[in-house]
C-alpha cells in the first residue's frame, strides 16, 4: 500500500473534497508607495509589519505575490477590499501557475 | 512634533492632524472632486431590472474604456469571463466605497477651522484610500513607470505636465506623512 505523507494526503483530502485553495496576488505597482501597501496589508489582513513588509518586498522584486490564501468567496471579498484602497489585486485557483 | 512641514502628525491617541494653507485645500478639494466625478460617469443601466439594481448587479461586465477608469476598477481575475462575472456583481459596490472615501475627504476640507483637519483612524484610511485614487488617476495621465521618475524631474518648465507632476510628488509626500503618523500607533 502506497504510504502517504501528510502533505499529500492534505492535498488529497481538498481535491476530494472539493475545496482546493484559492490565492489573492497583488502586483507590483509604479504608483503605490512602498510604505502605503505595507500599511494596507497590515490594515485588511491583521499582518504584523514585519510580515506586512517582507509581503511588499516581494511584491516590489519579483513582482507579485500571494498575500492569501483561502475559498474563492473569501479570495474575492480580499480582492475587492484590495481594489477599494487602491491595489493591483487578483484571485485564481492556488493549483494554477502564478 | 510640530507640523512646520505640513504633514500630517499623530496627535494623541486615535487623532492625526495637518494643516493646510487655503491653496492647498483648494488644490486637494479639486482633485477629489474630479474622482467622483469621474467615478459618477461609469453610471449604471438597470433600468429593465430593478431587483438587479437593488442588490447592486448593474450591466456593466466589460471593462472600462477610460485608462484611468480602469485602474480604479480593475479587472479581478486575468481570465476575461471570470472577470466579467466579478465586475457584474461587485463594480458598483467598489465604485460606492471609493466614492465614500473621496466624499469624507472633501467634507473634512470643507469642514477644516483654520485649514487645520483632524482625521480619527476611519478619516485617516479614507483620506489615504481617496489620495492614492487621486495619485492612480494621475499616474496614469502622467504615464508613472518603475523608473520614469528621472524623466518627470526633466520635464519643460511650460509643460503643463510639469504642474500635475509636481502636485502627484506632493499627495505621495502627504500620503506618506499620515501612514507614518499611522505606523506609529502599530509599532
Amino acid at each position: 500500500m502506497v504510504k502517504l505523507n501528510d502533505k499529500i494526503e492534505e492535498e488529497l483530502k481538498a481535491i476530494f473534497n472539493g475545496d482546493i485553495p484559492w490565492v489573492t496576488i497583488v502586483w507590483d505597482d509604479p504608483v503605490n508607495l512602498m510604505t502605503y501597501v505595507t500599511y494596507v496589508l497590515m490594515e485588511l489582513f491583521g499582518y504584523n509589519k514585519e510580515k506586512a513588509h517582507e509581503l511588499m518586498m516581494k511584491v516590489h522584486t519579483e513582482g507579485k505575490a500571494v498575500v492569501s490564501t483561502g475559498s474563492r468567496e473569501e479570495m474575492e471579498h480580499d480582492v475587492a477590499r484590495l481594489h477599494e484602497y487602491g491595489l493591483w489585486a487578483t484571485l485564481q485557483r492556488g493549483d494554477q501557475a502564478l | 512634533m510640530t507640523d512646520n512641514e505640513h504633514g500630517f502628525f499623530r496627535h494623541g491617541d486615535n487623532s492625526y492632524l495637518a494643516k493646510f494653507s487655503e491653496s492647498e485645500r483648494e488644490v486637494l478639494t479639486n482633485l477629489v472632486q474630479q474622482i467622483i466625478e469621474l467615478l459618477a460617469e461609469r453610471v449604471d443601466h438597470h433600468n429593465d431590472d430593478p431587483l438587479a439594481a437593488m442588490v447592486g448587479i448593474t450591466v456593466h461586465d466589460t471593462p472600462p474604456e477610460d485608462e484611468v477608469l480602469l485602474r480604479l476598477l480593475p479587472n479581478a481575475y486575468a481570465d476575461q469571463v471570470d472577470a466579467s462575472e466579478f465586475r457584474r456583481y461587485t463594480e458598483s459596490t467598489l465604485r460606492q466605497k471609493k466614492q465614500a472615501h473621496a466624499m469624507a475627504m472633501r467634507m473634512h476640507l470643507q469642514e477644516a477651522i483654520n485649514g487645520e483637519i483632524e482625521l480619527d483612524h476611519d478619516g485617516a484610511n479614507a483620506w489615504l484610500g481617496a489620495m492614492n485614487d487621486v495619485r492612480l488617476a494621475l499616474g496614469v495621465r502622467l504615464k508613472v513607470e518603475e523608473n520614469s521618475h528621472e524623466d518627470l524631474e526633466l520635464l519643460a518648465p511650460d509643460d503643463p505636465m510639469r504642474a500635475v507632476y509636481a502636485v502627484y510628488s506632493w499627495l505621495g509626500w502627504l500620503q506618506e506623512s499620515l501612514i507614518s503618523a499611522l505606523m506609529d500607533d502599530s509599532e
